[in-house]
């Protein structure tokens, strides 16, 4: 086996799964038996609209990922406890109820945690579930799977119009 | 007929892993009458079971053993990383195999040699590859349909005063070839190509290699060592079932082709009295020198609808800034790539929250995107070892993967990204985001090839320095990353390395 100082090393992480689906690390909090409150939801669902701000996107939409996601999250205990830590910080952000102040001072204090851990954990989650979400794709206009439709070879891939005429 | 082969059959050569490198090599040799059992860790697919939705598929076939550090984009998978890759495949430049000639030693942390394999003696094997994978644009073969996105990029570098651009260098089959249909454009080929038009091993050189009666692939079949005799000669391969029952396969010789991250680990962790670093690794060379490459994405939201997310992922290539022009401040060059990304890649990549992000995933139809690909010099600490007390589901250490980009590949990437800019803004862009795309899926170095043993774990064949009958067939071998995509130079060095396995085995010098 090869020596392996790792405190000796530029350890430089760049573990940021741009191409694939980013799955919540469960087991990288130490454990507790915290389970998060379902007060907490509205403050998921006004979340999910503040992280992502589609204007003409429904309401329903941003209630379903949140929804989808506080489940999965309430189901680990360490999962549940980031959702309790993030409340706790927006709370103390506005010093008092997060969810009474107006957006802009929201979006403060989303700003004043978003370096911290529980935050990337609970982006990189709400986002994986809103833009893989269908209702999120219909809105951007994305048809996703073209298998089943025998791929856009006949169906628009070169359809561009509106390119100048170059040599 | 697909073959078994006995455990204790110490005719055969073990190849370890079926993509790029590990497919190729066992199935010239399988062409050869060489027989030739294939060990990987993943599962067999097929193509109805490959549907058009990346993370869906990642989830199936992208590998997610725990590792530690930079991330790879690699698959655990029968046909490995070339299920998802998108198929582009430039040669290298004749520069390009004389790295430290050309660029001389960048600073004291780089770590440049030049391969001892020149252009000239790899362009016969090129031919060979670029025929057998079907690459548009080559060998008679029609170039790429140009699909809205690339048409974008080729008007807009136009505008901005480039000229080498071309929609061909893909292996995927712009019409119908070796059994293999043509392209439908279905796109998002990350997800695995639905139809088998882009050449990927699962349905090329893997049932080519079953009809010839000289190979068995096995499945699910994780090699965790390799073992050796006293003469510094290995001996067979240990790998793990489905079931987590040890085997020894016995091996004449043995060919390792992982992807950076497996052929590291397994070399490292087959040290013994003889090896105590690793086999085949007396120079410390094991594992060091891990480069991906400059790589970056722009992303820009045009004026109209461009639909990214129709046809092929990607579809050609702008070759103007790949040459050698110290003059721009950094050495070696770069390539500019028409991409396409689904919604969730698109917003992973531009990253953050709130309207920073959404001003692009709110226009996704208007979105104009491509990739950067270009020269990332080695340097020893860019490294991949084993962590000295993590175990994986399958009790081996885990990968710890060092990555950090030299500040020549940041220099690079601005110089890219402005002209990605200069690109998408000719056409009336309104809005431009270019950053850095830590993705992991060009992977090189960590065994490579070197004229010095001192420097390198492997000889001008990819053959182990230390160890005459052990063979690195993937990515790990290149001796400098050049600009372009590797797998076409995987292929091409698989090849000519079959021949020569064949070759020393006709002269019973294996």
């Amino acid at each position: 086996m090869t020596d392996t100082g790792l405190s000796r090393r530029r350890f430089i992480l760049t573990a940021i799964a741009a191409y694939s689906v980013v799955t919540v690390p469960f087991r990288w909090l130490p454990g507790t038996s915290a389970v998060a409150d379902t007060a907490v939801k509205p403050d998921l669902v006004r979340l999910t609209r503040l992280l992502f701000p589609h204007s003409g996107l429904a309401s329903d939409v941003y209630a379903d990922v949140a929804e989808t996601l506080f489940d999965s999250f309430v189901a680990h205990p360490e999962s549940a406890q980031l959702l309790d830590m993030a409340d706790t910080a927006l709370d103390a952000q506005v010093d008092g109820d997060w969810m009474d102040v107006d957006e802009d001072r929201q979006v403060a204090a989303l700003k004043g945690i978003e370096n911290e851990a529980f935050f990337a954990a609970i982006l990189a989650a709400l986002r994986g579930a809103f833009y893989n979400h269908p209702k999120v794709w219909a809105y951007l206009h994305y048809p996703g799977s073209s298998k089943e439709h025998g791929g856009y070879k006949h169906r628009g891939f070169d359809d561009i119009n509106w390119l100048p005429e170059v040599d | 007929m697909a073959k078994q082969y006995a455990l204790d059959d110490d005719s055969v050569v073990v190849v370890i892993g079926s993509g790029a490198g590990g497919g190729t090599v066992a199935n010239e040799l399988a062409q050869k009458g060489i027989d030739v059992v294939c060990l990987e860790a993943g599962s067999r697919l097929t193509l109805a079971d490959v549907e058009n939705n990346p993370p869906l598929m990642d989830a199936r076939m992208g590998w997610h053993d725990k590792r530690i550090g930079a991330y790879l984009w690699v698959c655990k998978t029968v046909g490995g990383t070339t299920m998802r890759w998108s198929a582009v495949t430039p040669r290298l430049q004749e520069h390009e195999f004389r790295a430290l000639t050309t660029y001389g030693q960048i600073d004291a942390g780089t770590s440049l040699i030049d391969w001892p394999v020149t252009l000239d003696e790899l362009a016969p094997y090129y031919d060979i590859a670029e025929s057998k994978m079907g690459v548009s644009g080559t060998h008679g073969i029609p170039p790429s349909e140009e699909t809205n996105n690339f048409k974008v990029l080729k008007v807009g570098a136009k505008l901005a005063g480039y000229k080498q651009i071309t929609s061909a260098r893909m292996a995927i089959n712009p019409v119908a070839r070796d059994g293999r249909p043509d392209c439908q454009q279905i796109s998002f080929c990350n997800a695995g190509c639905a139809i088998g038009a882009k050449w990927s091993t699962l349905y090329t050189e893997i049932p080519k290699a079953e009809r010839t009666g000289h190979f068995e692939l096995r499945a699910n079949s994780m090699a965790v060592r390799i073992n050796h005799d006293k003469t510094r000669k290995v001996t067979g391969v240990v790998y793990r079932d489905q079931s987590g029952e040890l085997h020894e396969q016995k091996a004449r010789a043995v060919c390792v082709a992982g992807n950076v991250a497996e052929t590291s680990r397994i070399l490292l962790n087959s040290d013994s009295a003889l090896f105590p670093q690793g086999l085949a690794n007396s120079s410390g060379q094991v594992g060091r020198n891990y480069m991906r490459h400059t790589f970056g994405v722009a992303i820009a939201v045009m004026p109209k609808p461009v639909n990214m997310y129709r046809g092929a992922r990607q579809t050609g290539i702008l070759f103007d800034e790949q040459g050698h022009d110290p003059g721009r401040g950094f050495a070696g060059g770069y390539q500019l790539q028409s991409h396409g990304f689904d919604p969730l890649t698109t917003s992973n990549l531009i990253g953050g929250w709130g309207r920073g992000l959404t001003v692009f995933t709110d226009n996704y139809t208007n979105l104009a995107s491509l990739f950067i690909t270009g020269e990332d010099p080695p340097e020893a600490d860019n490294r991949i070892s084993l962590h000295p007390t993590e175990r994986d589901d399958n009790g081996l250490p885990v990968p710890v993967i060092e990555y950090r980009n030299h500040a020549n590949t940041d220099t690079m990437r601005d110089h890219a990204i402005a002209a990605s800019r200069r690109i998408y803004e000719s056409l009336g862009a309104t809005q431009f985001w270019g950053g850095d795309a830590p993705v992991g899926c060009h992977n090189m170095g960590v065994a490579r090839m070197s004229v010095d043993p001192k420097d390198g774990v492997t000889n001008r064949w990819g053959q182990a320095h230390d160890v005459p009958n052990l063979f690195v067939s993937d990515g790990s071998v290149f001796s400098s990353s050049g600009a372009g995509n590797p797998t076409l130079t995987i292929v091409a060095l698989a090849i000519r390395q079959a021949d020569h396995i064949a070759e020393r085995m006709s002269q019973k010098m294996l």
